[in-house]
């Protein structure tokens, strides 16, 4: 039955606004500025989950991102539902709609709670232990254990939300909203430099802000009262950016930071629509300030997951902030002071607080006084040694400790509750500045890690609590000292101050509380979240696991959602105190980014869908576009892949297509052949040596096909490059290889060949390239361009002219990849439409046919032309391809020149590239098949593959190259290539099937 | 007559956001390493090429962007310059540095397409996607940087408090067209 525990005081929250929310289908209320959690409680709701393991009860444990138990599912819709929310960090919106995790039917009545009762079967290292045989059932557990596995649900469809990324760039950075980083944002702003601060809450004021205690007193004014002027008074500062719902999510090197902001995740539905939900935050920082606070430890003793168990801070934070009693009837459990504040504020809100047990002795500090004062009893020298109660804690048993604390001693008392706070000291946040390199020592006074400021990065300071200062007067004293020098200042508005606060007197702490049962007997949880207890890990302690991260990943301790942030030390502490190991020596287990979990729309951001890669276009993209054509992914290029007719699939296009450019005329887009402009008096020289053939002497107005070699002597790219004047050249590359090869070509420019004068510039997109291939293609350019000698004398194969289209100037060369009579217009590109338009309009009584990047494969295969990177691969040099022919012999060098007669090189069972024809001449062999003589040897020996394969339409057969060892000799020879259900038989042949006499060049 | 038909044919106004293709505009690519070319540059264009990184110089009718030490990128300042001024003063360049061993010209006219973004809130969609520090480019005027824009190669050059020309390669423009848009409608 839900009861109404808000209590009517606060400053904080809108008790005016109401806002309706369901919690597993029932119909709540909470206020705005609730949390999730904060509107359960109120609604004495605990009871929020169940367990990954043992699936036990579990309740709203802390008020903020260290919450190990109150995750939640978010949303009703199966399909876009967000899984592992903590109910601590989201914002009470109208309309929310949470559910239980973990359980099955209900988290009331859970079947999996059995897992509970079978928990001594269940120990740690459980999976590893049992599943190993018979080995032959793995798959078998595998399916169970995988259908078993995870938590949540994850949404079924994709995520509709909108996501952006934001880089920014700042002198200081402060990370962390509570009084040292309101402190620290103050004096970097009053300096004048630009700077940011960042806090995951939506107000900022850290827990000083709530603390509100006549022992806590800034220059005579109440801290909380102090620290909100402050935060007023940073309005005056145009230079200081304030960022609240932003969680700072990896800490990088040299000071590159990533901080996830919620802009619409505290709005109704209906708010959100249209707005960006997420924002990830790229932050360059000249200086960061590290002000992430500490969160407070549990206690580790038998039965201590119950729901009612809550940390004491958050107590307090429920109360004072949020006006929610987390109980009616609460009792605390602690070894510090800090639950003695918990105890004042739920005094003053008018609830009782049962009883203290305190593992101290005794303590002297003021505020200790002021609970005694009160009239609360304390149990000094105590520890609750077991809880009761199944889906909220009823009661709890105490014992005297020992004086050593290893042990209990005298009766054991019971008192019924319905909330125990517990409070086990605090753990500086540690994780950003580890992230970022940092070093951590280990103070042992009070047992934390806290960063080695001789083993910071530079540029960085972790100031207040996060650099182990825990008492008001030294968070703001240091803090104030610190930043003198971290920010050169002389002076600061800080530097009369004066601060009144209580001194924690006594300390004391016990790592695993003793019982009155034997260890194996009690459930003290360290990890809740993955339910890891002590036992767990003193049991791979037994089991020889030694290091830290061994005994993290055999128990699991630590790798829940929550990353451990509750488990770790107390993890730590466990295994010094049994392994007799300074803790300081153990060492941590590293603190990996995201510091709390990021959804993946905030990493991606816009690029989704349309945004997820770049798509180049060429000038004449929507002409394909309007003409029906199917793209083909080349590097981020969209090319134009075949252009079907009525109804036709890739293979009828392609054979229509090619058959026309044989027959008549074809017309390509290949604009996307890289350009180089290449000018410069040694121009010719650059040219001898980046390709293996002379260039020296080509005559202005010729064109000339070049290899590029890489240093190891294999083939890396290939192109025409033709001669426009006496030290002006343009070379063209591969599509997919252009930036590369400029990128090489320069750098050798710069680096080994400094002495040249020439001058690289890359002219790809300045020009679109019209390819017109076919007998008719002279009669089509005649139209286009009819003052122009189109004649073999005047205008051989392999050159070029430069010539006007109408009003713009173009460079004409007569090339062919096809072995078809070929030119190719280079045109400026925003004239490049209109010209292919014109050209289809010339065309037309010659059935001018536009192809794509599929028909243009078929026929340079039938030439035998290579493609570099489909019959090459980077392990295959000029001779391999049997192109000895353009390698220079007389030339003093060129890039791979020496590695060719390398023996390796030379060896002449190299793969070598073939033509292949099948002994079907229909049947068309897949590329990428293995070639193989004898399908019976075993192993069988693979000879080599398939890099080209297709129905060539003008030969009325299958035609293929392949790599095959030593293929220059085998020619004739029959090879097999085995499929999946059958056995293909091939012959080795030339790799021109088409017109080897290259009588159609000139037809 | 060919018809001239730049990529992006539309002009874009969002929250106190303009951006619109400046289209034709004269660019022509000029690298060189010799002593002579500045003063033949200054000659032809009256404006010397600037040699501090990053910057740029102009006069009314041209701009001249520092690219590399050996390298600049001149545009016109003029929107009416026709097909014929941009082969004339391609062809003067040309002859004077190419032909006289002088250097590199080339043209790049429909290589780049040049993007105005005029508003206050133009460093704020930069920032969306692009890693550059604006911070000491905004306030100087004739600054110029060469950085990616949504992963894509650019050349921003500030022309003017909240103005700035970026330079995309042509094929790229419609894509990063696109992402502009896209993004500036969360401004």
């Amino acid at each position: 039955m839900s009861r109404n525990l808000r209590i009517n005081k606060n400053n904080f929250i809108d008790q005016t606004t109401r806002i309706s929310f369901k919690f597993n289908g029932q119909k709540l209320f909470g206020y705005k500025g609730d949390t999730l959690a904060s509107a359960l409680l109120a609604n004495n709701i605990h009871l929020v989950g169940r367990s990954f393991k043992y699936h036990r009860p579990r309740g709203i444990m802390t008020c903020g991102s260290e919450e190990p138990n109150g995750i939640v599912q978010i949303g009703n819709d199966p399909s876009l539902t967000d899984p592992n929310v903590r109910a601590t960090e989201i914002e009470l919106y109208e309309g929310l709609d949470a559910s239980s995790q973990n359980c099955w039917p209900s988290v009331n009545f859970d079947i999996g709670g059995i897992n509970n009762f079978l928990s001594p079967l269940l120990p740690a290292g459980f999976y590893y232990k049992t599943f190993m045989w018979p080995a032959s059932f793995w798959e078998k557990y595998e399916y169970f254990i995988r259908h078993s596995a995870g938590l949540g649900k994850a949404p079924t469809k994709s995520d509709p939300d909108i996501y952006d990324h934001q880089y920014s760039h700042c002198d200081v950075l402060v990370v962390g909203g509570g009084i040292s980083g309101i402190i620290s944002a103050k004096l970097s702003a009053e300096k004048g430099l630009d700077t940011i601060l960042i806090d995951d809450k939506s107000f900022l004021g850290g827990s000083t802000i709530y603390q509100e205690n006549e022992c806590y007193k800034i220059n005579s004014v109440n801290s909380n009262k102090w620290l909100s002027n402050e935060i007023e008074s940073l309005k005056n500062y145009p230079n200081l950016l304030i960022k609240n719902r932003t969680s700072l999510a990896a800490f990088h090197g040299y000071n590159y930071l990533l901080a996830r902001e919620n802009l619409t995740d505290h709005l109704s539905i209906n708010e959100r629509k249209g707005k960006i939900r997420q924002r990830l935050w790229k932050i360059r920082a000249k200086k960061v300030i590290i002000a992430s606070g500490s969160i407070e430890r549990p206690l580790i003793f038998s039965n201590n997951d119950r729901p009612g168990i809550i940390l004491s801070s958050s107590i307090k934070k429920y109360i004072d902030y949020y006006g929610v009693k987390t109980g009616e009837n609460i009792s605390l459990f602690t070894n510090n002071d800090s639950a003695y504040e918990t105890a004042i504020s739920l005094n003053k809100s008018g609830v009782k607080v049962n009883v203290i047990v305190d593992i101290r002795k005794n303590s002297e500090s003021k505020i200790v006084k002021e609970v005694l004062d009160l009239g609360l009893k304390v149990l000094w020298e105590s520890t609750v040694i077991e809880t009761q109660g199944y889906k909220r804690i009823k009661s709890f048993e105490v014992m005297k400790l020992s004086d050593d604390g290893n042990n209990v001693v005298g009766n054991k008392s019971k008192y019924n509750a319905d909330c125990l706070g517990i409070s086990g000291g605090w753990t500086p946040m540690v994780h950003l500045f580890t992230q970022s390199g940092g070093k951590l020592k280990f103070r042992n006074d009070d047992n934390v890690f806290i960063p080695d400021q001789d083993k910071t990065p530079s540029n960085q300071i972790s100031v207040g609590s996060c650099n182990g200062e825990f008492k008001l007067d030294e968070i703001v004293t240091k803090t104030i000292e610190n930043l003198k020098s971290f920010l050169d200042l002389s002076k600061t508005c800080y530097d009369e101050m004066k601060i009144n606060c209580p001194d924690e007197k006594s300390k004391r702490n016990i790592w695993l509380l003793p019982s009155d049962k034997p260890i194996g007997k009690t459930k003290p949880f360290l990890d809740f979240q993955n339910d890891s207890t002590a036992k767990d890990v003193k049991l791979a302690l037994r089991e020889g696991f030694k290091s830290i991260e061994h005994v993290k990943r055999y128990t699991t301790t630590g790798m829940g959602t929550d990353q451990g942030k509750l488990s770790n030390m107390h993890a730590l502490g466990i295994i010094a105190d049994t392994t007799g190991t300074n803790m300081g020596k153990l060492g941590t287990t590293t603190f990996r980014p995201p510091y709390t979990p990021l959804t993946f729309g905030a990493i991606v951001g816009r690029n989704v869908g349309e945004f997820f890669d770049h798509t180049r276009k060429t000038a004449i993209h929507n002409w394909h576009v309007k003409n029906n054509a199917e793209f083909e992914n080349v590097g981020q290029w969209k090319r134009p892949w075949y252009f079907p007719k009525n109804g036709e699939n890739m293979y009828q296009a392609v054979q229509r297509e090619s058959k026309a450019a044989r027959d008549s005329a074809g017309i390509l887009d290949a604009s996307t052949l890289g350009k180089i402009d290449i000018q410069g008096t040694d121009a010719s020289e650059f040219l001898n040596r980046v390709y293996t053939n002379a260039w020296s002497k080509l005559e202005i107005g010729k064109c000339r096909y070049g290899l590029m070699l890489n240093e190891d002597g294999m083939v890396y790219d290939d192109g025409v490059t033709t001669r426009l004047g006496e030290n002006h050249y343009i070379m063209t590359t591969t599509t997919g290889g252009a930036a590369n090869v400029l990128s090489k070509l320069e750098d050798y420019l710069q680096t080994e060949w400094p002495e040249l004068d020439v001058y690289l510039t890359t002219v790809t997109d300045q020009y679109s390239t019209i390819s017109i291939c076919g007998p008719n293609s002279k009669n089509i350019i005649a139209k286009i361009v009819p003052s122009l000698d189109l004649s073999d004398s005047n205008f051989p194969h392999m050159s070029f002219k430069n010539t006007k289209i109408s009003n713009v100037n173009c460079r004409l060369m007569r090339i062919s990849f096809t072995g078809e009579h070929s030119y190719e217009i280079n045109i400026q590109s925003n004239y490049a439409e209109d010209l292919w338009i014109k050209c289809m309009e010339a065309g037309k009584e010659f059935n001018l046919t536009p192809y794509g990047t599929e028909t243009m494969h078929l026929l340079r295969a039938e030439k035998g032309f290579i493609i570099t990177g489909q019959d090459t691969d980077g392990t295959l040099t000029p001779s391999d391809l049997q192109m000895d022919w353009i390698i220079g012999k007389k030339k003093f060098d060129f890039i791979g020149k020496r590695s060719l007669y390398r023996s390796d090189t030379i060896r002449e069972d190299r793969k070598q590239l073939v033509g292949l024809l099948t002994d079907d001449p229909k049947e068309v062999l897949e590329e990428g098949a293995q070639l193989v003589e004898n399908i019976n040897t075993k192993p069988v020996e693979m000879l080599g593959h398939v890099t080209s394969s297709y129905f060539s339409p003008n030969l009325n057969k299958s035609i293929a190259l392949a790599v095959v060892k030593s293929g220059k000799k085998l020619k004739g020879k029959k090879l097999i290539v085995p499929m999946e259900n059958k056995n293909i038989n091939v012959t080795i042949t030339d790799t021109v099937f088409y017109d080897k006499e290259n009588k159609r060049l000139n037809a | 007559m060919l018809s001239f038909n730049p990529p992006i044919k539309e002009e874009k106004n969002y929250n106190d956001l303009k951006i619109v293709e400046i289209e034709p505009t004269i660019k022509i690519n000029l690298r060189s390493n010799k002593r002579e070319f500045s003063t033949k540059i200054g000659k032809i264009l009256s404006i010397l090429p600037p040699n501090e990184a990053n910057t740029s110089s102009g006069n009314e009718s041209y701009s001249l962007l520092w690219l590399s030490p050996d390298e600049w990128l001149i545009y016109s300042n003029n929107v009416n310059n026709t097909l014929d001024n941009q082969i004339e003063l391609e062809n003067n360049l040309f002859k004077e540095i190419s032909k006289l061993n002088q250097g590199a010209v080339t043209n790049v006219s429909d290589h780049w397409v040049m993007i105005n973004l005029k508003g206050s809130k133009i460093f704020d969609l930069l920032s969306k996607s692009c890693p550059f520090n604006f911070k000491d480019f905004k306030k100087k005027k004739g600054s110029v940087v060469q950085t990616v824009l949504n992963h894509v190669d650019v050349i921003m050059h500030n022309k003017d408090q909240n103005e700035l020309n970026l330079f995309v390669r042509r094929s790229f423009s419609e894509d990063l067209w696109l992402w502009i848009n896209d993004s500036a409608r969360f401004l």
